[in-house]
Parts: C-alpha cells; sequence; structure tokens
C-alpha cells in the first residue's frame, strides 16, 4: 500500500484520486468476487481515500494538495459515471459506503462536502444509482450528516438556483427510496424551531406534491425495512410522519410568531402565508391519511400494538414545543393560530392512536397535555371514548396501549436532535464557495 | 452611462433564457462533460472561450453543484478578459480593438446579469457567495495586473479608479459587489468588512481602489463596521501582544515607521481599518472623527443594561475601546490629524471620570502601555495641541479656593492621572529634543542635510503658542507654571533660535517683577548651551517689536524695566565675587549696548511710565564702544529733551516718582558726557539750547517773552493773523528784516499808550524754580567735571581756587556741594560757544578783540536784545559763571560781556539819579548792578588792580567811569584763549597778567574816583596801590 501511497504523491490531485478510485473499484471488485460475504474495509485503503480523495491533511506532510473547484466537479463526474456505469448494485454499495461511510475523524467534513455535492450533481443528471446508494447511507448515518446533506439539497434546489425545483422534483420517479429519505432528513433539519428553520415555500410545496401524488412514499423505508435488523444509534427516524405532523401542527404559530418578528422589526412581510396555509393543510390530511394506511399495514403484518411508529417521549416533545410556543405568543392576538394548531394535533393524536402508530394511555396523554392551553377537540380526545356507538376502531385493539414495552425499534434513551451538537461527528455544513 | 441602461435590456433579455432551458438530465450530464473538457461531443468541435463561458454559465443555472467550479472558470474568463482589455490600452491605435475584449464583454455582461439576479431575488442565499468570489476576484485581478504598462502606479488612486471602472469586467464586479454589499449590510455586516478586510491585507496597495470606491459608496456603514470588525480583532488579540511594539514605538524607537509595520503584520486586521480609512479620511473625514468619537463616548457610557444577555461582552468591548482607538490612531496619522483638533471638547469631567474608573479596572502594566501610548500620541498631534495642553494642565492643577476655572475640578484621581501624563509627556519630549539633537549633532553640516530632522508636532504647533504659554507661565500658578516652563524649554530647544528668542523676548516683555523675570533667567540658563547668541537675538527681536509698535505701551515699560533690572543685576553680580559671565544678566548687559540708539527715542515716548523705563534702562547701560558720532548725537538730543520733560514732571502734582526720572536722566546725561568729548560737547549744547528753549525758560524762572524778540515784528504779527504769504510781499518793505540794522526800530511801546506792559506771566514756584536750577547746573557741572576726569586731561584732584567757592557763594545763595573736580576748559568752551550762539543773534562784529567803546553804538540792538535775554532767563548768569570757571573759555563769551557792558555804558550814561541806589536796575534779581565786577571776581580776565567792587555809594558818572576804565583794559588787552597758559601741577589754564604792560592808565580813573569817595571806599584803596 505505501508502494501506492508514494506512486501517488508525484502526482497531480486530480489523478491520484482517480488512481485511488481504480484502485478502490479493482480491490473491492475481486474482493466481492471470493467467498466470505462481503469484506471488511481495510484501514490503509480507508486512509488512501481520505488522503487523495478527501485531502485530509496528514501531520507529516504539510499542506495538502487541494483540488481546484474544477477539478472536483472533474471528480465527481468520474464518480458520477462510475457509479452509473457499474452494473453490479453490491459493487457500487460497497463502494460507496468505502468513500463516504462516516469514520468519525476529522476527514468526514470533506466527505460530507464531497457527499453533498456528489448527491446534488446526482440529482441533477439523474443518475439513479447514485441516489439509491445515497438513500441506502441516509438510513445508517447519523442524523446530523443526514440533515446536513438534505441542507445542501436545499440550498441548491430551492433556494439558490432559482427554477430548479423541478429538477430535485424528479427525484419521485427517479428514486423513491431517496425520496422518502430525503423526506424524513428534510423534516429533521426544519422543525420549525426558529424562523430558519422554517422550511422553504418551494419545498413544502414539492414535498406536499409528493406526498398528494402517492402517500405510501411515505412508509417506503418503513416497509423496506427488516424489522429485525437494529436501527443504528441516532439515525433518522423511519418515517417522517411525526416531522410532517411537527409542520403541520406548528406552522400556524410560526407563522404568528414570523408575522409578529416583522412587525417588531418593522417591516411588513409580504402575505403569502395564505398558500403555505393550505399547503400545510393539506400536508395534514394526507398524514392522517398515511396513518389509515398504515393502520392497515400494521394489521397485515399483525404488528399492531407491538410496534409503535411514533415515539412517546418524541410526541412529548413535540406537544411541549407546540406549549411553549402558543405561551411565546401572545394568546389574545393569536387565539384562532393556537386553537387551529391544537385542532390539528388532537386530529393527529387521535388517528395516530386510534390507528396504533402511537402507543399510549389517555392518562399518559392528559398527562402529556395538562399544560396545553384549553382546545375543545383536545379535551375530547384526553378524555377519551365515552361510548363509541359508531366507533371505527374496536375498542378491543386498545389493550396494548395499556401496556407498553420496549420495541426492537425504540431507542427512548437516544433522542438526538439532528441539531444537537454531537461530539463524535463534528459536522457542521459550509456552502460552498 | 451606457453600461447601465444596457445591463436591464441584456438582462431581460436573458434571464427567461437562461430558466427556459429544457434540461432533460442527459444534455444536463453532456453539458457538464463538455464543461469540464471543453469539448463539444454533439458538434465534435473544441469549444472557443466564449462559449466555454456560455456553457459555464448555463450550468451555474441549472446545476448546482457545479457552482464552485463555474465560479471558478469565470474567474479565468474575467482574467482573461482584463489581460486583453490591457493589451488594448497598451496597443492602443496599432490595431482596432476588436479582440478577444469584445467578444468577450457580452459574456461578461452574461455573467453579471445572472449573478446580479440570482442576487436580487435570493440575496441571503447568494451575496455571501457572490461577494466572496468578487472581492477575491477583483484582488487578484488588481494586483495581478498592477504591473502592467497600461495600469497606473498604485499610490495613484484616482488614475488607478479610472482604469478599473473603465474596464467592462471589473466595473461588473464592482456593481455585484456593491449589490452584494448593499444586500448584506442589512443582516451581516460583519462579515463581509471582514472579507473586505482580509483582501485587502492581501492584495494591499492594489487593492484600494476597492476599498475607496466601498467606502465611498457606503461611507457610514463602511467606516463604523470597519471600526466594529476592528475593534473586535483588537479584542480577540488582546492589547497584550499589541500593545509591546506601539509601546517600542512610543519609547525612543529610531524608526517609527518600522515598528508599525511590524505591528500591523502581527495584528492584520488593525492594519487594513488604518489604510481604509485612511482611503476615506480625505473625502469622509468628518463620518471618521464622529464615529471614532462616537465608539469613544459609548464606551464609556455608563452601561445601561446589565440585565441585557450580552453586557459581559459589551462591557469587555468597551473596555477595550479605549486602547483599541489609541491603537489605531497611533498607526495613523491621518487619522490622529482627524481626531487631535477636537479630543478635547469631548473629554468633559463626568466622561473623565468614566474613563478613570475604567482604566483603573486594568492591570497595571496594561495601564502603563497606555499611558505610554497616550503621551506618544499626545507628542504626535498635529494640530490641538496647545488646547489639549491648556485642558491638561488646567485639570491637572490641584484644585484651590483661588483658581476657579470655567469646569467645576474634577476627581482626585483624574487629577492624578492628568498631572502624571503631563509629566510623562515632559519627560518624553524631553527625551524627543535631545535625542534629536543627539542624531544631529555627530552628523556633519553636510549630512545632516542628507538626514530628514525628526518632527515632532506637538511641539511645532505649539512654536505658533509661543505667547500664550509664556504668559501663562508668568502667572506663576502652583505646579502649573513649572510644567509649563519646562516645556517652554523644550519649545525652544526644539524649535531652535527663532522660538527661543521668541520665548525670551515674551518673558522678557511680560515679566511684571523680578520673580517674574527669573523664569526668564531660569529659561536661559538651560538653553545658553546649544543655543549661542541667544540673548543678542532676542534683544534684536525686542527691538523690532519696538519698532513695529506692538507693544502697548505697558508692555513696552515691562520690557525696558526688565533689561534695566537684568543690567542693574549684572552690574551688582559683577562687584561680588565670582560672577558668572554666562548668566543671562551679563548677556543682557553685552548685548543691550548696541541697541541703545534704538532705545533712545523712546525717551521721548508719550507715556512717562516708558520713557522712564528708557532712562532707566538707558542710565544704566554702558554705551558701545565704538558708537557712531550719529548715534550719539541721536542719543544725547534724546537724553536732553527727556532731562527737561523730566524736570517738567516733577513738578506736577501727581506724579510721584518725578525725582527718580530726574536720577535716571542725570546720571545718563553724565555717563554721555564721560563717553566721548564729542557726546560731551553734544550734551552741554542741548542742554543749553534746552534751558533756554522757549518751552522750558519757565523752568528755571526765566520769561519767555524775551525769546519773541527773535522773531522780527512783522513777523510775529504776520504769524499771528496768519494772513497769506502772497499779501505780505506784495506789501513793499515787510519783506526785508532790517532787525540790527541802522532801521531797525525799538518797540518799547506805541506813542500816547507808553511802555509795552511786561508781560507778567505766572511766576512758578520760587522752590521749585531754585531747585530745577540746582538740578540744571547740577548736570551741567557733573558733565563738565567728568569730562575732564574722563579726558584725563586734567587728571588730579585740582584745587580749587577758594574765589571760585567764594563767588559762589555770594551769588544766588546756591550751595553747590559737588565735588572739587575742576571745570574742564573744554567742557566750559563748549557751553561758551552754546551761549554765545543761541544768545546772540547775529555774528556779526563777533570777533574776540574788543572795538573801540564808542563801536558799541552800531550794535545797540543786539546788546538790546542780549540784555534782554538775561533778564528774561537768570539760568544765563549761572551758566555764565560756569564757563568762568573753566577758564579760559569766558574768551569765547566776548560778545556777550561786551553787550552786557554796552548796555550797562549806556544805562549809567544816560542815568539821572543822583546815586547809583536809585536807579531801577539796582534791584537785584533784575540784573547784577555790576557785571564786570562779576566778572573780574570769577576771572582773571580784568586785572585786579582795575577790579571794584561795587559800591552803592557811586554816582551813575562814577560807576560809568568805572566802566570805561574796564572797557579800555578790555581793549587794551583782548581777551584770547592764548593768553593762558597750563599749569601742570595744578591741572587749570592761568594767565599771566604781569605780561600786560602798564595798568597805570586804566586805573587812573579808578583812583580818582576813590578819592573822591575816600570815606566809603577808602578800604579799597590798598588794593591799587601797586
Amino acid at each position: 500500500m505505501s508502494d501506492i501511497r508514494h506512486s501517488l504523491l508525484r502526482r497531480d490531485p486530480l489523478s491520484a484520486a482517480k488512481e485511488v478510485l481504480y484502485h478502490l473499484d479493482i480491490s473491492l471488485g475481486s474482493a466481492l468476487q471470493a467467498p466470505g460475504g462481503p469484506p471488511a474495509l481495510e484501514k490503509a485503503t480507508v486512509d488512501l481515500v481520505e488522503e487523495f480523495i478527501f485531502h485530509a491533511s496528514r501531520e507529516r506532510s504539510g499542506p495538502p494538495k487541494r483540488m481546484s473547484c474544477v477539478q472536483e466537479l472533474q471528480l465527481l463526474e468520474i464518480m458520477c459515471s462510475y457509479f452509473q456505469e457499474q452494473s453490479k448494485d453490491a459493487v457500487r454499495q460497497l463502494i460507496f459506503s468505502a468513500l463516504f461511510g462516516l469514520q468519525g475523524n476529522q476527514a468526514d467534513d470533506c466527505r460530507m462536502a464531497m457527499l453533498g455535492k456528489l448527491v446534488s450533481m446526482g440529482v441533477a443528471v439523474c443518475c439513479v444509482p447514485i441516489l439509491e446508494c445515497a438513500a441506502a447511507w441516509l438510513q445508517r448515518s447519523h442524523a446530523v450528516c443526514c440533515v446536513g446533506i438534505a441542507r445542501v439539497l436545499v440550498d441548491d434546489y430551492c433556494t439558490l438556483v432559482p427554477g430548479s425545483t423541478s429538477t430535485l422534483q424528479q427525484v419521485f420517479s427517479a428514486s423513491p427510496r431517496f425520496c422518502c429519505q430525503f423526506i424524513t432528513a428534510v423534516t429533521a433539519l426544519y422543525d420549525l424551531s426558529s424562523e430558519e428553520l422554517t422550511p422553504p415555500p418551494p419545498l413544502l410545496e414539492m414535498v406536499v406534491g409528493w406526498i398528494t401524488e402517492d402517500h405510501r412514499l411515505l412508509l417506503l423505508t418503513f416497509l423496506n425495512m427488516p424489522l429485525t435488523s437494529p436501527l443504528p444509534l441516532g439515525c433518522l427516524e423511519l418515517t417522517p410522519l411525526l416531522g410532517l405532523l411537527r409542520w403541520s401542527i406548528k406552522a400556524p404559530l410560526a407563522a404568528q410568531r414570523k408575522r409578529k418578528h416583522g412587525l417588531t422589526n418593522g417591516q411588513p412581510e409580504a402575505e403569502k402565508g395564505a398558500g403555505c396555509e393550505e399547503l400545510y393543510s393539506k400536508l395534514h390530511l394526507s398524514v392522517l391519511q398515511v396513518f389509515l394506511m398504515l393502520q392497515a399495514h400494521l394489521t397485515e403484518k399483525n404488528l399492531i400494538g407491538r410496534l409503535s411508529v411514533l415515539q412517546v417521549d418524541h410526541v412529548a416533545a413535540l406537544v411541549e414545543e407546540v406549549g411553549r410556543l402558543g405561551e411565546e405568543l401572545n394568546p389574545l392576538n393569536a387565539a384562532n393560530h393556537i386553537q387551529l394548531a391544537l385542532d390539528r394535533m388532537a386530529q393527529a393524536l387521535q388517528v395516530a392512536m386510534a390507528s396504533g402508530a402511537l402507543l399510549c394511555t389517555r392518562e399518559d396523554l392528559r398527562m402529556l397535555c395538562s399544560r396545553l392551553p384549553h382546545n375543545n377537540l383536545l379535551q375530547l380526545v384526553m378524555s377519551g371514548p365515552v361510548q363509541q356507538p359508531h366507533a371505527p376502531f374496536q375498542p378491543n385493539l386498545y389493550p396494548h396501549i395499556h401496556a407498553p414495552r420496549a420495541t426492537p425499534l425504540a431507542h427512548p434513551a437516544h433522542v438526538i436532535s439532528p441539531h444537537s451538537f454531537h461530539p463524535a461527528i463534528g459536522f457542521a455544513y459550509r456552502p460552498i464557495r | 452611462f451606457f453600461a447601465r441602461w444596457f445591463v436591464p435590456c441584456l438582462f431581460a433579455m436573458q434571464t427567461p433564457l437562461c430558466h427556459a432551458l429544457p434540461a432533460s438530465p442527459q444534455e444536463l450530464a453532456l453539458e457538464i462533460k463538455a464543461f469540464l473538457t471543453g469539448f463539444d461531443q454533439t458538434q465534435g468541435r473544441k469549444l472557443s472561450v466564449r462559449d466555454h463561458a456560455r456553457c459555464a454559465v448555463r450550468l451555474l443555472c441549472t446545476v448546482p453543484a457545479c457552482r464552485g467550479a463555474v465560479l471558478e472558470h469565470l474567474r479565468e474568463v474575467y482574467d482573461e478578459y482584463v489581460a486583453a482589455f490591457l493589451q488594448d490600452l497598451e496597443v492602443e491605435g496599432d490595431r482596432d480593438g476588436g479582440g478577444v475584449g469584445a467578444n468577450l464583454e457580452d459574456v461578461v455582461k452574461e455573467v453579471h446579469a445572472v449573478l446580479s439576479e440570482f442576487v436580487r431575488l435570493n440575496p441571503k442565499a447568494w451575496a455571501p457567495l457572490v461577494s466572496a468570489w468578487a472581492v477575491d476576484l477583483l484582488g487578484h485581478l488588481s494586483s495581478k495586473h498592477a504591473g502592467r504598462r497600461a495600469a497606473p502606479h498604485s499610490s495613484s488612486l484616482n488614475e488607478l479608479l479610472q482604469l478599473w471602472m473603465s474596464c467592462t469586467a471589473t466595473r461588473c464586479l464592482m456593481d455585484i459587489y456593491s449589490q452584494c454589499l448593499a444586500a448584506m449590510l442589512a443582516w451581516c455586516p460583519d462579515a463581509c468588512v471582514d472579507a473586505l478586510l482580509d483582501t485587502s491585507v492581501q492584495h494591499s496597495p492594489h487593492f484600494d481602489w476597492v476599498v475607496a470606491h466601498i467606502g465611498s459608496a457606503f461611507p457610514d456603514t463602511i467606516i463604523s463596521r470597519v471600526l466594529a470588525c476592528g475593534l473586535k480583532d483588537f479584542c480577540a488579540h488582546g492589547m497584550t501582544g499589541s500593545e509591546k511594539p506601539s509601546q517600542q514605538a512610543a519609547r525612543a524607537s529610531p524608526n517609527p515607521m518600522m515598528a508599525a509595520v511590524d505591528k500591523s503584520n502581527r495584528v492584520p486586521k488593525i492594519g487594513s481599518v488604518v489604510g481604509i480609512l485612511g482611503h476615506l479620511a480625505s473625502r469622509h473625514s468628518d463620518s471618521i472623527k464622529r464615529e471614532l468619537f462616537r465608539m469613544f463616548q459609548d464606551s464609556l457610557s455608563p452601561s445601561a443594561g446589565q440585565t441585557t444577555p450580552g453586557w459581559e461582552v459589551t462591557a469587555h468591548l468597551n473596555r477595550v475601546t479605549v486602547p483599541f482607538l489609541l491603537q489605531l490612531i497611533a498607526l495613523s496619522p491621518t487619522l490622529l490629524g482627524a481626531v487631535s483638533f477636537e479630543l478635547v471638547d469631548s473629554l468633559r469631567p463626568p466622561l473623565l471620570l468614566q474613563l478613570q474608573c475604567q482604566l483603573q479596572g486594568l492591570p497595571q502594566d496594561e495601564q502603563e502601555n497606555l499611558l505610554g501610548l497616550a503621551v506618544h500620541l499626545i507628542s504626535q498631534f498635529p494640530a490641538g495641541g496647545a488646547r489639549l495642553l491648556h485642558f491638561l494642565a488646567d485639570t491637572a492643577t490641584p484644585a484651590s479656593v483661588i483658581i476657579s476655572g470655567p469646569s467645576p475640578s474634577p476627581h482626585d484621581g483624574v487629577r492624578e492621572c492628568c498631572d502624571r501624563l503631563l509629566q510623562m509627556l515632559l519627560l518624553h519630549l524631553h527625551k524627543l529634543v535631545y535625542s534629536r539633537l543627539d542624531i544631529d549633532e555627530p552628523c556633519n553640516p553636510s549630512s545632516s542635510l542628507s538626514t530628514p530632522v525628526r518632527v515632532i508636532p506637538f511641539l511645532e504647533e505649539l512654536q505658533s503658542h509661543v505667547a500664550e504659554l509664556c504668559g501663562e507661565t508668568l502667572r506663576l500658578e502652583r505646579k502649573r507654571h513649572l510644567w509649563l516652563h519646562q516645556l517652554l524649554c523644550l519649545l525652544s530647544v526644539y524649535g531652535g533660535p527663532t522660538v527661543a528668542t521668541e520665548a525670551l523676548c515674551q518673558l522678557l516683555t511680560l515679566a511684571r517683577n523680578p520673580e517674574e523675570l527669573t523664569l526668564a533667567s531660569q529659561l536661559y540658563a538651560p538653553l545658553s548651551v546649544s543655543l549661542p547668541g541667544l540673548v543678542p537675538a532676542a534683544l534684536d527681536r525686542c527691538v523690532a517689536q519696538v519698532h513695529t509698535q506692538n507693544l502697548s505701551s505697558r508692555e513696552l515699560a515691562q520690557l525696558l524695566n526688565n533689561l534695566a533690572a537684568a543690567v542693574h543685576s549684572q552690574e551688582e553680580d559683577a562687584k561680588g565675587p565670582g560672577a558668572g559671565q554666562a548668566s543671562m544678566a551679563a548677556q543682557v548687559a553685552a548685548a543691550v549696548p548696541a541697541h541703545l540708539h534704538n532705545f533712545c527715542h523712546l525717551l521721548l515716548h508719550g507715556d512717562h511710565a516708558v520713557s522712564r523705563s528708557a532712562a532707566r534702562l538707558l542710565s544704566c547701560s554702558q554705551l558701545p564702544h565704538a558708537a557712531s558720532s550719529s548715534h550719539l548725537v541721536q542719543i544725547s538730543r534724546a537724553a536732553v529733551a527727556h532731562f527737561f520733560l523730566a524736570l517738567r514732571q516733577r513738578g506736577l502734582s501727581g506724579v510721584s516718582d518725578g525725582g527718580e526720572a530726574v536720577s535716571y536722566s542725570m546720571r545718563l546725561l553724565a555717563r554721555l558726557a564721560a563717553y566721548s568729548p564729542l557726546a560731551l560737547k553734544s550734551v552741554l549744547q542741548q542742554l543749553v539750547e534746552g534751558a533756554l528753549h522757549k518751552g522750558n525758560v519757565d523752568l528755571f524762572g526765566g520769561q519767555s517773552q524775551g525769546q519773541g524778540g527773535g522773531i522780527t515784528p512783522s513777523a510775529a504779527v504776520i504769524l499771528d493773523t496768519g494772513s497769506s504769504l502772497l499779501d505780505i510781499n506784495c506789501t513793499f518793505g515787510t519783506t526785508v528784516n532790517f532787525a540790527g540794522s541802522v532801521w531797525s526800530v525799538f518797540h518799547a511801546g506805541e506813542v500816547g499808550k507808553g511802555l509795552k506792559p511786561p508781560s507778567n506771566s505766572l511766576q512758578p514756584d520760587p522752590d521749585r524754580v531754585i531747585q530745577n536750577l540746582q538740578t540744571l547746573l547740577a548736570i551741567t557741572i557733573q558733565c563738565c567735571t567728568s569730562a575732564g576726569a574722563g579726558s584725563g586731561a586734567n587728571g588730579g584732584n585740582g584745587s580749587s581756587s577758594g574765589t571760585l567757592n567764594g563767588s559762589r557763594h555770594n551769588h544766588g545763595g546756591e550751595t553747590l556741594s559737588d565735588g572739587p573736580a575742576p571745570i574742564n576748559a573744554e567742557a566750559a568752551k563748549a557751553v561758551a560757544v552754546a551761549l554765545v550762539e543761541n544768545i546772540c543773534p547775529d555774528v556779526a562784529n563777533g570777533e574776540l578783540a574788543w572795538p573801540p567803546e564808542d563801536h558799541a553804538k552800531t550794535t545797540v540792538e543786539r546788546d538790546i536784545y542780549i540784555r534782554r535775554a538775561f533778564e528774561a532767563n537768570p539760568v544765563l548768569f549761572h551758566l555764565l559763571r560756569v564757563v568762568a570757571a573753566g577758564r579760559p573759555a569766558l574768551c569765547y563769551c566776548s560778545v556777550i560781556l561786551r553787550a552786557l557792558l554796552a548796555t550797562l555804558l549806556a544805562h549809567w550814561e544816560a542815568s539821572r539819579e543822583p546815586s547809583v541806589l536809585d536807579s531801577p536796575w539796582h534791584r537785584p534779581g533784575v540784573l547784577p548792578p555790576c557785571p564786570p565786577a562779576w566778572a573780574r571776581a570769577s576771572s582773571f580776565l580784568l586785572s585786579s588792580a582795575t577790579s571794584t567792587s561795587s559800591s552803592p555809594h557811586l554816582t551813575p558818572f562814577e560807576v560809568r567811569l568805572l566802566l570805561v576804565g574796564v572797557w579800555e583794559y578790555m581793549r587794551g588787552n583782548t581777551p584770547v584763549p592764548q593768553k593762558f597758559t597750563f599749569s601742570a601741577e595744578k591741572g587749570l589754564f592761568y594767565r599771566d597778567f604781569s605780561r600786560d604792560g602798564d595798568v597805570v592808565r586804566y586805573v587812573a580813573p579808578i583812583h580818582s574816583v576813590l578819592h573822591k569817595n575816600i570815606d566809603e571806599l577808602g578800604h579799597l584803596c590798598w588794593r591799587f596801590q601797586n
């Protein structure tokens, strides 16, 4: 390996990177041929990749030779066409993870930046293999990194280049799996906790468009996921459901907050909230419908009561956020919006519980929502069905509510906000220069 | 203009094209390939630069991931365009400029349009990106092409600006950058200014035009942001790192510029802050100044919100602000200049308190550093230094009940600080000034021209305030005058002779008492080493001021008094042991004589204080060794005139120190007379003339009307009526002056109206008259005797003749008790000549030899005139006596004596009274009854044989007989000086009468008169026996 390294050191950055890529292809391809399952990556290979593709500085080699942007683009183009032309899915996955699998070292920054560009380019040229690989990567990687990738895409296609949303839009048809992961990541990114973290209208429109077109999109990852395999620590949720709920529930409050800030800052915000309102409302409906669809799936797989698709503590966090946001706003001025938010929440809770996506008792719910302002619907939901003359769901479907147990998918101890700092993965996205 | 109009057009045309691209993924992939390889596969040909750029722009619009690469590629496009542009400029005229530049121009504009729309649509996302790119590219372009032939030198900012703004590429970049900046300033001003600063540092001189352009587009923002950035950076780097080099600079570092460069490397931001502000200072210095002061005030304003979350940070920033500002100003003379003038206005007591509180929080060594820096800065103040000094001194002066300044007394701590600051400032200036000298001194005169003299702006400015400084110093307020005095010293050393001269001159002029005058000598003491010839120069300056009449009479008097005091003290010092030649007094004493003639006209100054001071000065200073005669005459004329003025002043009530002035004047005259024969003659002549002057006669009991006789009556009438000269000339017989001729008419009165009434002008106080007479005679005699002593002719203590003293006691009761020194013959002659000239209206028959007695009839009018003069001016007799004492000077007064004798003869001849006693002429005080007797007594002109004392018992006829005898004797023995011989042992001239031959012929009438009145005159007979 050191021979290769020495020979590479003499070359210019681009050709060295190409060489590493070639080397990777040869060695992994041949290793995959060999029996004994997927081979583990050698440390030396990882080092080579880091040094010559991501240019992580080796302490002994002084200032690393950086590629220029054009060279980088060339490299990306080479990668793109490589993945496009590589017919074997396994090799593709292996090489992708060899390149972009997070190692927890300082090269991760470059890795993430490069990955962001690669995915962005993949979206542009509609390179399905890359999108698929990226979808897999998004499933495995830590939420912070996924959020970073999502941010790159959103920046690129929704904010920076006007009119390029359509390019991203076609991801839906190219790779629904990636699309699903992307939505999850985006909902994790934009949690409406501040004005910057409000989804940009083009993004919202696009997401709502996708969902209304095909509800199953949201459940794609969840359905494809083998239930037995444990999720990696800190990764994205399986479904974007909770995130989308957060959007639709908090949206009225966030809009009101924005209006308020706009007033205090003296800048009358252009009234484009009306369109968004409609979108959020549409979104809400879609999510509720997905819950219903989910019930069918759960029933089909006989998972009702055994798998909590929505984590109770995540929901609790959401409830708390809503409560705080409501307090922040002047209750007199924003009464309508608060009521709307609470209405939506009540609906969502009711439907989620009823559909078995949320495993929670009424007592817990009452305790959870005790701080919230009064809302008739919520009151109704909390008090529970006194009598269900025409209840759509059988009350005997509820027993599991009273006996929640640890599911293999639940990691209540690791509720990690994608925005919280994680020392192991110091990823901070910077816009390219 | 064209570009501005054109860009929107292009924009409108370009935007839809950019967005409406049918972008299938495959096409995009091809596009990317084409962009990367520069080769169009669909058409199978290489892309031109232009198409390549177009392709890049398309990618920019469609594939976000290519953004970085596209921008990087565009850099090259711009670069190429600029290169072509410059080349076109260079070979302008050789070919029509349609080359690459024109090809690329539309691409460049296209790029600009696209980017500008991006920025417009989404400033938040694009502005940071584009601005960073643009500013970096601008820096790159301007430094890369700086060396081109077409590019002007980086120092000429305006040409640079013109060049780059005429280039489409850079102008577009500039436009887009301005657009970005305008967008970004709203929400992240720090970042963009940071980027600007960084780039500015990187491409230091070549990038200046960008900063200048941006700065003038957003002056206020840029200035405040630049300052804020600098402050933040300064805060982050800490003051310790940056403070030390500046400290070195403040201490005596040989080259402050080097230190500044050194420092700017260490703290990069502050260097570029200084640079940028320096650029903007030319046009926006007001804003900069305002901003600096705002920062200063804000940092000191009491922190209102300790509850606000960031208050700790702001407090820290506030603490650092003052050091930062000091540092900043230290690096830029322009900023220093902008601030310095108004600094003092902003330092109000409450602010000072705040400042002190804040600075007390700093560690000790930082405080020291700050102080040092402040001192260094003050020494560099280009303007406002005087005010600052005033302020410092005011604040540092201990509060006292006596001094009540306009501002309330500051806190004690503040005062101590100021005190300290002031002392350090003085110390620092001291070092600067003297180290400057040290540098200068070893150099040869030739090389000193090449080494630039270090300028200390603070002192430069103060040079024009020397007068105020002197004035304040002389107020002698506690510590203050010590500081100021020290400063004056430094200033004088710094400014060289001119300043030192002015300072000394001012001190000499303004000092009001000996204490204050010591300040002048204290100032001189340290300067005397480095500045030779200071005192003469100062005196020159004083004299010049006197001539230009800049000084009020009070100041003039002070100046003269001070000079006199200095000279006087020097005289006293010289008497004592160990008299220092170097002292200022000695120098002054040495220098004053050269200017005496300049001061002498001040003797006649209208203000008595001035004239008295001048007299004092002149009286105590030595006369110059080689004074020209014209100066001497000038001085003596002025001195004598002042003498009479002083006499008159003494007579006036209300002038307390008239006597003093007289004594000064007398001393001056005596000194003058002793100086040289010429001066003596001049003085005596002036004295006599003055004594007889119409305006002065009343001082000595004379009557001015007697002088009117000098003018012909007709002329007097004419003068009175003031009729025209033509009328007079037309009147026959009036134009000829018949005075003294046989046609002249005696105006004794008019027929029918009796004699002319004697004009009884009011008689002055007799005591005063006597006093004046005494003074005049004293000074006359002093002059005469001192001249004898001075010339050495009559060196010894000549024995006084008893007759001389006796006669003095006989007449007028005056008691001159001056020394026994004999009257100098030359002096007496001068007096005699002056008398003759002044009394005698014409010189006809003015020879020494006596004519026959009858001959006197031809000179009747003149004789009468002379007699009247004697009647009118009693002082003449006294003067005549002085003359007589100086043998043989009386010979020269023959004319006068003859006239007097002739009038007496005529009188007694015409007298019909039985006895002399009855004659009205015998009244004492009008005319001494027997002048020849008096003449005999005081001179040996007449032999003792013919002398006889007048007796009241004689008849007029007998008196006439006697007088005729005297005349005859005189005619027989003509009194000429040649008959006198000098007796060496007595030091006097004597006449040997034995050689006169037979005197019996003249004595006979005397004998007969004696015989006739033997009963009464018998006691006299023995005298005529031989």
